[in-house]
């Protein structure tokens, strides 16, 4: 108890409250701006916190990823560009309502249910990360593989078109393959190329896929209709809106929940989170013919669920030592640097520090919703900029924020390549988001299927045999039968 | 006419700017290229040398993470870049195993190394369930139940997937090295007992060993690590067996004198720096600099050894 009055000490001072605010709001911007990502807004802020007294300098890194995740719904929502691959699965539902004239509402639910998940999500880092962290524990090859599997089974349910989908998803996995073979090293489909070695980098494929095909439809259209121009879209009133989401608050629990755990299972592929949270609102929902159409169901599913992902993504991370993923890993650097070692000594030997880290956790979620609440409106003004002008700043952007991930031009090469795929599936109705889905979970599925095997010497029983890995399996495959029902009921796929 | 004496002009002024650069090395931001991701173990270290690094040198460093390969994209930039010190890169025993591997372009050779700045050893842990207090118990466990001991590694042809086979060598026992992405997953997988063992570096373990979800069997230094002053050393097991990670400073081949000498004042003053010191400890790494005559000798025996096990593994 002492330890929680010294940690409130440590926050509640003014340079470190503002510290924490100005990491938030770089994070908000770095997030929003397509292809800078979470990890590397903090990798910039990093050298600025080593002289900070600890929670100063955690608490404005953690502001920055709180931000960085925030953020990206915003472009997302506005351009149907996901800032980071956490914000994908809000492009389904929150660009075709913004598209409709509703972008105020759509950014509104946006920020609610972004709020509610982080602060969720901090409630239970804040009470429950031991025992959270023991079960991550109980996940080993086979289990990574199942979870995989059920991951790739939403598939069926973010695709408009089921067959369609499922091929779009098939290109993701084989793209997976290409890169150095992850039990053998040897190069697979690099044809000598160096930077392809470690297999196609994430960051340019989203980019490529989302926002480059975006500006090439664009384009296309701007030249077809030679005036089109969305700008002078109507634009409803632009502020939070608690009660629509209030309202769904089963739909913003379980996203949470998921979210929370899903953050805490260190390398099960976080960005998948907020799909599996969107699959499971879809399928709960009363009218889930409406998901991908602008349904604000789908919005607070995805929202919810990739912020209390930050707050899952940072239980192993203080209580075992093991970064989940490259923002927090950066994030751990940092710790190290100020000289806290993560663990589950920090529990005990440093508890006002790591109680200082939860509440500048709950402070950073506050900011993040303030910093929103008053900048949504100027958010929305990006809408009144000509559309031929913004896609000409965007794609600048992209290949800006695509180069600064490890300052390789051939990243750049590959998201234009990425963006013509993307431009072309989706003319033909084949969708993005499953070629993403199928891009992250292939390696996760493949490596851990073949560790599955190494380990138990061949013997394929394992991935029944133990309870967990099974039941994402059953899961699984009661998922896709209830997608194709639904499917079938609803007359959208099968053409 | 005009035309002539401008280029001449400028050339002269080139010349001379030439000339004030070495004497006066840096003039401008010095480029450190890290060939991994930021938040990695090099990354950290680059990130703590950069603040006593540039008050030393009077200038910035900018840290540019270029990624991709296993490193090999990053170094393989370094190498091309020019010889005039404003790009230098962080050698690992990666720079070795990277060239056994037969996926680069570059030879250890092609790199002017200006210090050894800190030294990590490979530890071989064990998942504690496994209940082996010692290196002894394990290899009697091992031969009487006549079974590979499953080790995690923290990426293919990594160095600790190289170090593991040699290890597997010099102890006389099987190891079914198991690859994972990162340290880290592989970290996991032998705490909830998935896997018997990893052989990782301090750092990525010490949470583990205070957890006591882990047990440090032994460690490959000259000396006892730092962050597991329990754990023995090979050498004092008794097999005439050291090799550790390291991390450094180095440029593509061809620099001057003068910049190496500016660059190992600036290291010398960094390791005296606290702060420095401070982010060392944390990180499990021991701060034990060489330079000169000394680090060449250092960098041509961990090189060979390094490449041939590389090699060995890549057929």
């Amino acid at each position: 108890m002492n330890d929680y009055i010294d940690a409130l000490g440590l926050v509640f001072q003014g340079y470190v409250l503002l510290a924490i605010a100005g990491g938030t709001l770089l994070g908000l911007i770095m997030g929003a701006l397509p292809g800078l990502t979470a990890a590397m807004a903090i990798a910039l802020l990093l050298p600025l916190t080593f002289g900070m007294p600890p929670v100063m300098g955690v608490g404005m890194l953690l502001g920055t990823l709180c931000g960085a995740i925030a953020g990206g719904s915003v472009s997302a929502t506005l351009l149907n560009i996901p800032g980071t691959p956490s914000s994908v699965a809000t492009t389904l539902d929150a660009f075709p309502m913004a598209r409709s004239g509703q972008a105020g509402r759509a950014l509104g639910i946006a920020i609610v249910a972004s709020f509610l998940g982080g602060i969720f999500s901090a409630v239970v880092l804040s009470v429950l990360a031991p025992p959270i962290a023991e079960f991550a524990l109980r996940f080993g090859a086979p289990e990574y593989f199942a979870l995989s599997v059920f991951g790739l089974v939403i598939i069926a349910s973010v695709s408009k078109n089921l067959a369609k989908g499922l091929a779009a998803g098939l290109i993701g996995l084989l793209l997976a393959t290409v890169g150095s073979d992850p039990m053998l090293g040897s190069p697979r489909f690099t044809y000598g190329n160096m930077s392809l070695l470690t297999g196609i980098n994430l960051l340019p494929a989203l980019i490529g896929l989302f926002a480059v095909s975006q500006v090439l439809a664009d384009v296309v259209d701007y030249f077809k209709t030679e005036k089109a121009d969305a700008s002078n879209t109507p634009i409803d009133k632009a502020s939070p809106r608690w009660i629509e989401v209030l309202k769904h608050w089963k739909v913003v629990l379980s996203s949470s929940v998921i979210g929370t755990i899903v953050g805490a299972i260190p390398g099960a592929g976080g960005s998948i989170a907020s799909f599996l949270s969107y699959d499971q609102a879809k399928k709960m929902s009363k009218t889930p013919e409406k998901f991908g159409k602008g349904h604000s169901e789908g919005i607070i599913a995805s929202e919810s669920s990739n912020n209390s992902l930050v707050g899952g993504s940072l239980i192993p991370m203080l209580t075992l030592g093991v970064p989940g993923e490259a923002a927090t890993a950066v994030l751990m650097g940092g710790l190290m640097i100020q000289g806290i070692r993560p663990g589950p000594t920090l529990f005990t030997e440093q508890g006002a520090i790591i109680y200082g880290i939860f509440i500048a956790f709950f402070v950073a979620n506050i900011f993040m919703m303030l910093f929103q609440w008053f900048g949504i409106r100027l958010f929305i003004k990006i809408l009144q900029i000509p559309r031929k002008l913004l896609m000409a700043m965007i794609l600048v952007f992209c290949v800006i924020g695509v180069y600064a991930v490890d300052s390789n031009i051939f990243n750049v090469y590959l998201m234009l390549a990425f963006g013509v795929l993307g431009f072309f599936l989706n003319k033909y109705g084949f969708g993005t988001a499953p070629v993403i889905l199928g891009l992250i979970l292939g390696p996760i599925a493949e490596s851990n299927l073949r560790r599955a095997l190494m380990v138990s010497g061949g013997d394929w029983t394992v991935f029944v045999t133990r309870p967990i890995s099974l039941s994402f399996l059953v899961v699984a495959l009661l998922f896709l039968a209830f997608s194709l029902w639904q499917n079938a009921k609803h007359k959208t796929s099968f053409a | 006419m005009k035309k002539i004496m401008t280029t001449l002009s400028v050339a002269t002024a080139a010349l001379t700017l030439s000339t004030l650069a070495v004497a006066d090395y840096p003039t401008k931001n010095i480029e450190f290229i890290v060939p991994w991701n930021a938040g990695g173990g090099a990354d950290n270290v680059v990130r703590a040398l950069q603040n006593p690094v540039e008050k030393a040198l009077g200038t910035n460093l900018v840290v540019r993470n270029i990624s991709g390969g296993g490193g090999a994209v990053g170094f393989s930039t370094a190498v091309g870049a020019k010889t005039d010190g404003y790009v230098v890169t962080i050698p690992t025993n990666a720079t070795f195993t990277l060239e056994g591997l037969g996926n680069v372009g570059f030879t250890y050779t092609d790199f002017e190394y200006i210090a050894r700045v800190l030294v990590e050893p490979y530890v071989l842990a064990a998942s504690s369930q496994k209940g082996w207090e010692s290196l002894e118990e394990m290899l009697n466990d091992l031969q009487e139940n006549d079974r590979p001991l499953m080790v995690g590694a923290s990426g293919v042809g990594s160095s600790t997937h190289i170090m593991a086979v040699a290890l597997a060598e010099e102890l006389g026992v099987r190891f079914e090295v198991v690859p994972y992405d990162s340290g880290a997953n592989a970290v996991t997988a032998a705490m909830g007992g998935h896997i018997d063992a990893v052989v990782l570096n301090p750092s990525e373990v010490v949470s583990g060993i205070d957890s006591g979800r882990l047990t440090a069997i032994v460690t490959t230094g000259d000396e006892r690590s730092g962050a597991l002053p329990d754990a023995p050393t090979m050498l004092e097991q008794g097999y005439d067996f050291s090799v550790s990670q390291w991390r450094g400073v180095a440029a593509p081949k061809g620099i001057s004198q003068e910049v190496e000498d500016r660059w190992v004042e600036a290291i010398q003053a960094a390791v005296e720096d606290p702060e420095f010191q401070r982010a060392a400890e944390m990180m499990g790494s021991d701060i034990m600099p060489l330079y000169g005559d000394e680090l060449d000798e250092f960098v041509e025996n961990t090189a060979r050894l390094m490449i041939e096990e590389a090699a060995k593994l890549a057929q």
